[in-house]
């Protein structure tokens, strides 16, 4: 029973934490994802994206910046269109919290070796003989769809809209942040 | 709580029958239930609460231990049932 209250909280913690608290919290995680990131070569290049690539301090909190900035603008955007009473700051707040689990990410990448680009262009199945690579390709899996759930219970409590509605607006809403994303950090990064 | 559908058919209760304990006199007609009233258990509390907090969704989330945004989307719920128990009526 309390495994399933932890489960439950950490697949939507937002019953219980929004607003500044939530923002408070995923900054804290946001900024430490940042550091490590840059430290561990481990690039969010994407809203829901994650590649490993050498990376400067500034280009990692630059990437993670454009992320967080896309996310919380669409999501905000497709709830004025959708919702009718919500607050700025539970989108704000709850949507960087959702950006956290990423964290596991930036740690695990200490502990993987970067195959070498040019051996992967020329033979991309060499990346199978790196076991460190294949976990944290694994362990990205998991680790994205977690944010992906956070994002939707982010965006399903914070402007109170149910069933289809929900689901058409948040997918809309994810693709739309994610390809914003890509595109204005291709032009500025 | 007072019974508000019906136990065998599921039906809307009426009340018919309403009684003066210090002199026994009684009052029959059939009269709707208030729209308060049949709301759940969960929901009239929910709204005394409310009620005792000034309508601070605020203090009733720190007192609840809910986000605010939670306490506000029962709130929606209760008034989207008050609405179609009205147009119902």
């Amino acid at each position: 029973m309390k495994n399933k209250n932890v489960f439950g909280f950490l697949m939507n913690p937002f019953t219980r934490i929004a607003g500044w608290q939530a923002f408070g919290l995923g900054l804290f995680f946001v900024v430490l994802m940042g550091l490590l990131g840059a430290y561990s070569d481990i690039a969010f290049d994407g809203v829901i994206d994650m590649h490993m690539i050498d990376i400067s301090l500034l280009q990692s909190f630059l990437y993670l910046g454009i992320d967080l900035v896309c996310l919380v603008v669409v999501m905000w955007i497709t709830g004025l269109i959708v919702s009718t009473n919500f607050r700025f700051i539970d989108i704000l707040g709850t949507m960087t919290l959702a950006k956290a689990p990423f964290l596991l990410l930036s740690i695990a990448g200490f502990f993987t070796a970067t195959p070498d680009l040019s051996e992967i262009y020329k033979n991309p199945y060499i990346i199978f003989q790196s076991v460190s690579f294949v976990i944290l390709i694994a362990l990205s899996i998991p680790v994205i769809i977690w944010s992906i759930t956070l994002i939707y219970n982010a965006f399903k409590i914070s402007c109170d809209i149910k069933g289809s509605k929900l689901t058409v607006a948040f997918i809309i809403a994810l693709l739309v942040s994610e390809a914003l994303s890509k595109v204005l950090i291709y032009l500025f990064v | 709580m007072l019974p508000t559908y019906c136990p065998s058919c599921h039906a809307q209760l009426k009340v018919e029958c309403l009684k003066c304990e210090s002199c026994g006199t009684e009052v029959n007609g059939s009269y709707d239930l208030p729209v308060l009233a049949l709301l759940s258990e969960d929901d009239q509390q929910f709204i005394l609460r409310f009620v005792k907090n000034s309508g601070s969704l605020k203090e009733m989330a720190s007192q609840m231990k809910l986000s605010y945004p939670t306490v506000r989307n029962l709130l929606n719920d209760i008034i989207h049932k008050i609405n179609s128990y009205e147009t119902s009526l």
